[in-house]
């Protein structure tokens, strides 16, 4: 009964802790019921070799055992893992190049080709190790990917409406673009100016720095917002208000960074457009420079404010398409 | 030889099918034949007696399965020559069996008159 000691040992080692003692007995008791049926009380060792390879290999007969199949992120919890990780792989290549070109074209320091290779390669499993260890821990936790799906409702499908479908694509370059800035203004906020040529004279942007905590917050919900947007794969109601409310709030820094644009400059005499050019004309960089932020920044204002009127027009005519349709169907019907 | 191949995976196929038939109606099986209390391998013999052969392999990790969800209750027995596991069908079991019943003639109807629709 050697052979049959180290096969119901060997299933031992693969079964979860707290059941493990009993299995093993029942499974014990099971093969000896086999082996005496069919050969009586004293089988020989080709005979207990038959029944044990009828059983299975060890790792598969314990297998059988685990209620929740032995996955490390399952079916369930797969699609998102993938779309995480996706994201996170590209953010932190994005981030990497991006910290070696500030550390090359503003810091100046040297280039090495080997160096930026090696800490790519290295990056990427490490990221996606704590990606894979997170939906682990979901997974144990046997967590579920749609927070109501118990209380799933038809009612609550969204409409077929063309308005509603996410820009995957321009949702997930977005977010890299996100996380990007964060991770730039967050880690290297000494980095955050303009430099005059590569390797050349670096001009700090101090009105970026004093409002640095407002710009974070934002970058931060509107990175939350394109993750939760993902996940659920469709625009709703409530997810246009929140985004309304972001841009809004994107606006008010705006408007907070083109006004201390506008004094830093006035304090210097040079707020005029025509400022601008003397300053090119003269090489005044740190004046072109504040004077492209605002520019940029008043850009973005126009930009930001568009979107808000856009936001609300798809919002009306949302609601209005969907009336229409249903009043389309019930003309059908009758 | 691509016809030998073919005709290995549709058999592979074939096998898959037919286990995914009989996955089905295990648990019926299995509650039908634990009115009285029995232990994994006394069931195997039932169930074979009676035409449905099971794996060990599959068995075991059912009836813990069910005993989990209620539907079986177990006890450990060492009054024999080795101690063994006992199963039987607890009262919520009972109930579900009696519906798993119905079910399963309503589908073995249809299923009846599909295949005589087909075959005609």
């Amino acid at each position: 009964m050697n052979l049959l000691d180290r096969y119901i040992h060997e299933v031992g080692r693969f079964l979860p802790r707290k059941k493990r003692g009993s299995i093993q007995a029942e499974l014990r008791s099971s093969v000896v019921d086999t082996l005496e049926d069919r050969f009586g009380p004293d089988p020989d060792q080709t005979q207990v070799e038959e029944v044990l390879l009828e059983f299975g290999k060890p790792r598969d007969v314990a297998a059988s055992y685990h209620p929740r199949g032995q996955y490390l992120v399952g079916p369930g919890l797969f699609p998102l893992f993938q779309m995480v990780a996706w994201i996170v792989v590209a953010a932190v290549l994005g981030a990497q190049l991006l910290a070696f070109g500030v550390g090359v074209f503003i810091a100046g320091e040297p280039f090495s080709a080997l160096e930026t290779l090696a800490a790519l390669v290295s990056s990427v499993p490490a990221s996606l190790g704590w990606v894979l260890i997170t939906f682990m821990i979901l997974q144990y936790f046997d967590a579920k990917p749609y927070l109501d799906e118990e209380t799933w409702d038809p009612k609550s499908l969204p409409e077929i409406n063309p308005e509603e479908r996410l820009k995957k694509g321009e949702l997930i370059l977005g977010l890299v673009g996100g996380i990007l800035i964060l991770v730039l203004v967050t880690l290297f906020p000494q980095w955050v100016g303009f430099v005059t040529t590569p390797g050349g004279a670096f001009y700090p942007n101090p009105i970026i720095l004093e409002y640095l905590v407002l710009i974070q917050v934002s970058l931060l919900a509107t990175i939350l917002m394109n993750i939760y947007l993902l996940w659920k794969g469709n625009w709703t109601f409530l997810t246009r208000v929140i985004k309304l409310g972001l841009d809004a709030f994107g606006v008010v820094i705006l408007g907070f960074l083109i006004q201390g644009h506008n004094a830093w400059l006035a304090v210097k005499g040079q707020s005029s457009f025509d400022a601008w050019i003397s300053s090119i004309e003269s090489n005044n960089w740190e004046l072109v420079g504040m004077h492209a932020f605002r520019l940029a920044f008043v850009v973005a204002f126009v930009v930001t404010v568009i979107e808000i009127f856009v936001t609300i027009y798809r919002m009306a005519r949302s609601k209005m398409t969907s009336d229409v349709s249903a009043k389309d169907f019930v003309l059908k019907v009758e | 030889m691509r016809s030998m191949m073919m005709k290995h995976t549709q058999s592979e196929q074939y096998q898959k099918l037919t286990q995914e038939l009989r996955r089905g109606i295990l648990v019926l099986a299995a509650l039908s034949q634990l009115e009285d209390e029995k232990y994994g391998y006394s069931l195997i013999s039932s169930l074979a007696d009676k035409g449905l052969d099971i794996e060990q392999g599959t068995l075991y990790p059912l009836l813990r399965r069910l005993e989990d969800q209620g539907l079986l209750k177990s006890e450990w027995n060492t009054e024999g020559s080795r101690p063994r596991r006992y199963y039987q069908i607890s009262s919520e079991g009972s109930q579900v069996l009696e519906d798993l019943t119905k079910e399963w003639r309503n589908l073995t109807d249809v299923m009846e008159r599909l295949l005589a629709g087909s075959s005609s």
